[in-house]
């Protein structure tokens, strides 16, 4: 891009490169100076610890409702106590506890559900991009028409028909999200197929299931994996908004977005009741975006601008 | 952060005021009575449907035969002059000259006798049963003169003629039909219905022509308009920027909150609603056959703190509940029925005896009053019962539990404002499509309660069923209502302990 001539310095630096800088090592320079990455990873790592420890650091059991100490305002409101940091719910219940808790199933909904979309989506895409002609054909004409399901809408109408439970939003989720997964692996797909270590791995007598799992997939997985944090946040915040809905998670269960449900009618004299999970939401969603972006930006450095 | 709190409520007041232009849509400026409810009646036909809102708008828009004076306790002449009982199974009433439905024909004996007669035929479908199952037939026997035969003698009737009994015009009715009628109902109460939109609401007009002398007394709003807000939220921000001028139901957190909003006026009261657990005691439903054994019944009734929900939920003069019905209507007594207090060590004994020591998973219904169906499951939640609470609306959840598909049943009956325990215990035990007990004894019992004119007998076989009902844990009573009304202070409106606002009697200030 610049036609200054290379210093002496940069001259020297490209006739020695740094002795064993692996890709693995390269990616990990480049990670810790993207500072987006590092937030979003930063604040995820720290909101996993909190729902994995949640059992031990959460100072009250989520379920256990004290009518006579509800609607306890949080500490740093006049009114609020340290025995109930974050105050308490409408039934009495520790909101710290919930909110920790709350992670947990926040968590648990976007891990399983990327598992399975994603699962669903990578097959696709892979047998899409890899076969092409009739098999691609009609896993796109799949794909378009999934795409034309907005995916709230039908969410909605499948938790209305089979109910609503936990197991139920993931199976849902699961099974509607896996439309990016199957786009981006078909392109990237395509791209690899084209390869020449896979026309010598066809040429060695390789297997079509041992050249897609053992030289496709792990050359498609950055993209693969920025795709599933990304549509982690989605169905994070589709859980939340089908249990606002009441048609999620149901209740006692501390799901983030049923405790802002549970909120809105104190929504204009205590807003802190919906104010507290609604922040902890934004910023699991704003982690894990940051965390996809970041990723994006240090696997594929050739698309940086 | 601090500080967060108050700016929010000045934000607030802000857009109120910004939006106070808003409220020259309702209130007195145009005469006009905007009040807001949760639930809207399927049929505004008042023996179609069996919601409160639908019993509000039959006593605006519909005369009774016979008035309770709540103050004194006394039957007033209101359609009919007067009545006598030839025997305890005939009643002779006169009725009333110069009374017009909306539409100027007049009402005779004729529309009487009609209402009567078309409201007993099965093929009426009359929603709530017991409110018409104790008339046989009516007739009429001279120019204003009507005798109403009884099933059996029912001393109750009275009441229930002052009560959800109301006078349809025939001529109308046989022309429209229930459908017609439905959308565009005649009566000759204070209030004539001038729009019914389903999904919305309904739009009264101030009866002019209204007769005068009634107890009822003139109306003085000119124009009434319910209107159907089914989130409480939305019903709390509509009367802060003066959409609507009159809500209930308000929560007791928020009522005290509502209390500090300039021009509201907030008022509590007790109502004859009554919150209960309706239990699939024959295990119809699935998953319900653990309720089928009396010992996780009780269980269940051990585990609830209703003492706790009553002081710091409900409150607002709200009382304690142990027997299936309100407990000042005629008949309706907690003498010698078990009392089931919070005891969860109690209730797990109990459970385990019956064969479930880990607790088991059940489906749990509600359709009001969220909060308080969450707090029961919470309580079942630490017995070690996993209640999966389903909230929906009413109409469909009641068809789901007369289908038989509900194992544990958040129920709430007021009785139709009856101040007599028959309302209640026939409306839920006496073998009708909501009971879900079914239990021949205590249908038995109940009939021979219903129809015993003897004050004390009667009284001792209500006790006898409610004792029954108790030991069985059938259902699970709670405890009494109490509403928070909040409306704007322009008006002058008070409340009446059985739940009915009466709009006809408010005034603008």
């Amino acid at each position: 891009m610049t036609d200054i001539a290379p210093s002496a310095a940069d001259a020297a630096a490209l006739d020695t490169p740094p002795p064993r800088r692996s890709p693995g090592l390269a990616l990990l320079r480049r990670s810790l100076r993207h500072g987006g990455l590092l937030v979003g990873g930063g604040i995820l790592f720290i909101i996993v610890a909190m729902a994995l420890a949640a059992p031990l650091i959460a100072p009250h059991d989520p379920y256990a409702q004290d009518l006579s100490r509800r609607m306890i305002p949080p500490v740093w409101q006049v009114k609020g106590n340290w025995d109930y940091i974050l105050g308490t719910d409408k039934l009495g219940r520790d909101y710290l506890s919930r909110l920790l808790y709350g992670a947990r199933i926040s968590l648990l909904i976007g891990t399983v559900t990327v598992l399975i979309s994603g699962t669903i989506g990578t097959l696709m895409g892979v047998c899409a991009g890899y076969f092409g002609g009739k098999v691609d054909a009609v896993l796109s004409y799949i794909v378009t028409t999934r795409l034309a399901l907005p995916v709230v809408l039908v969410a909605l109408a499948s938790a209305a028909l089979v109910g609503s439970s936990l197991h139920g939003v993931i199976i849902v989720l699961g099974l509607l999200l896996w439309d990016r997964f199957a786009v981006v692996t078909r392109s990237a797909t395509q791209q690899v197929a084209g390869g020449d270590y896979i026309a010598a791995a066809k040429a060695i007598g390789c297997s079509t299931p041992r050249l897609i799992l053992s030289e496709i997939l792990p050359n498609i997985l950055n993209p693969l994996i920025v795709v599933a944090t990304l549509e982690m946040a989605h169905a994070i915040l589709l859980e939340a908004a089908l249990s606002f809905l009441g048609l999620g998670v149901q209740p006692p269960l501390p799901s983030w977005g049923l405790m802002i449900a549970e909120g809105k009618q104190y929504m204009f004299f205590s807003p802190w009741v919906i104010a507290i999970p609604a922040v902890a939401l934004v910023f699991l969603v704003l982690a894990i975006n940051l965390l996809g972006d970041g990723l994006r930006d240090v696997t594929a450095p050739e698309n940086r601008n | 952060m601090a500080h967060f709190k108050s700016h929010l409520s000045r934000v607030l007041a802000a857009l109120a005021l910004a939006a106070a232009p808003a409220s020259a849509f309702a209130g007195k400026a145009n005469d006009t009575l905007t009040y807001a409810s949760d639930v809207e009646p399927e049929n505004v036909g008042p023996y179609h449907n069996n919601v409160r809102e639908g019993v509000i708008i039959a006593r605006h828009v519909f005369d009774n035969l016979i008035f309770h004076d709540l103050k004194t306790g006394k039957y007033e002449p209101q359609l009919a002059t007067e009545w006598t009982w030839t025997d305890p199974q005939t009643l002779d009433l006169t009725i009333r000259k110069g009374v017009t439905f909306h539409n100027g024909d007049p009402l005779t004996a004729d529309d009487v006798v009609f209402t009567l007669n078309w409201a007993v035929k099965p093929e009426s479908k009359v929603v709530t049963k017991q409110n018409v199952a104790w008339i046989k037939s009516a007739e009429k026997i001279g120019d204003d003169k009507v005798r109403i035969h009884l099933v059996g003698p029912f001393p109750a009737a009275i009441e229930y003629l002052s009560g959800p009994v109301v006078i349809y015009p025939k001529a109308y009715f046989e022309k429209v039909g229930l459908d017609g009628f439905a959308k565009a109902p005649i009566g000759s109460g204070p209030y004539k219905v001038t729009s019914v939109v389903p999904g919305k609401g309904v739009k009264m007009e101030k009866n002019t022509n209204y007769w005068k002398g009634s107890p009822l007394g003139t109306p003085s709003l000119g124009k009434l308009e319910f209107r159907l807000i089914p989130d409480p939220e939305t019903q709390v921000a509509e009367l802060m920027t003066g959409g609507v001028d009159w809500i209930w139901r308000v929560p007791a957190d928020q009522a005290k909150q509502l209390e500090s909003v300039p021009n509201l006026s907030v008022l509590a009261a007790e109502t004859m609603r009554v919150g209960f657990l309706q239990l699939d005691a024959q295990g119809r439903a699935p998953g319900s056959a653990p309720l089928k054994d009396v010992r996780v019944r009780q269980a269940i009734a051990h585990a609830i703190d209703r003492k706790a929900m009553v002081d710091n939920l409900v409150r607002g003069g709200a009382r304690l509940m142990n027997s299936a019905c309100f407990i000042d209507q005629f008949g309706c007594t907690d003498k010698g029925v078990p009392r089931y207090d919070y005891d969860p060590a109690k209730a797990k004994k109990l459970l385990a005896e019956a064969g479930y020591p880990d607790g088991f998973a059940i489906e749990f219904y509600a359709y009001r009053e969220r909060e308080y169906a969450e707090a029961v499951v919470g309580y079942l939640r630490a017995i070690g019962i996993k209640a999966n609470l389903n909230y929906m609306k009413y109409a469909a959840l009641r068809e789901l539990a007369r289908a038989g598909k509900v194992p544990i049943f958040y129920q709430t009956w007021a009785s139709f404002s009856v101040a007599d325990a028959s309302a209640f215990t026939g409306a839920w035990f006496k073998g009708d499509e909501d009971d879900l007990t079914r239990d021949p004894k205590l249908t038995q019992l109940l009939k021979t309660a219903d129809t015993t004119v003897e004050t004390d007998a009667r009284l001792k076989t209500y006790e006898e069923a409610l004792k029954l009902v108790g030991e069985n844990a059938y259902v699970v009573p709670l405890f009494s209502y109490s509403t928070n009304y909040a409306f704007t202070n322009e008006l002058s409106f008070s409340a009446q302990p059985d739940e009915l606002p009466r709009f006809f009697q408010a005034k603008w200030k």
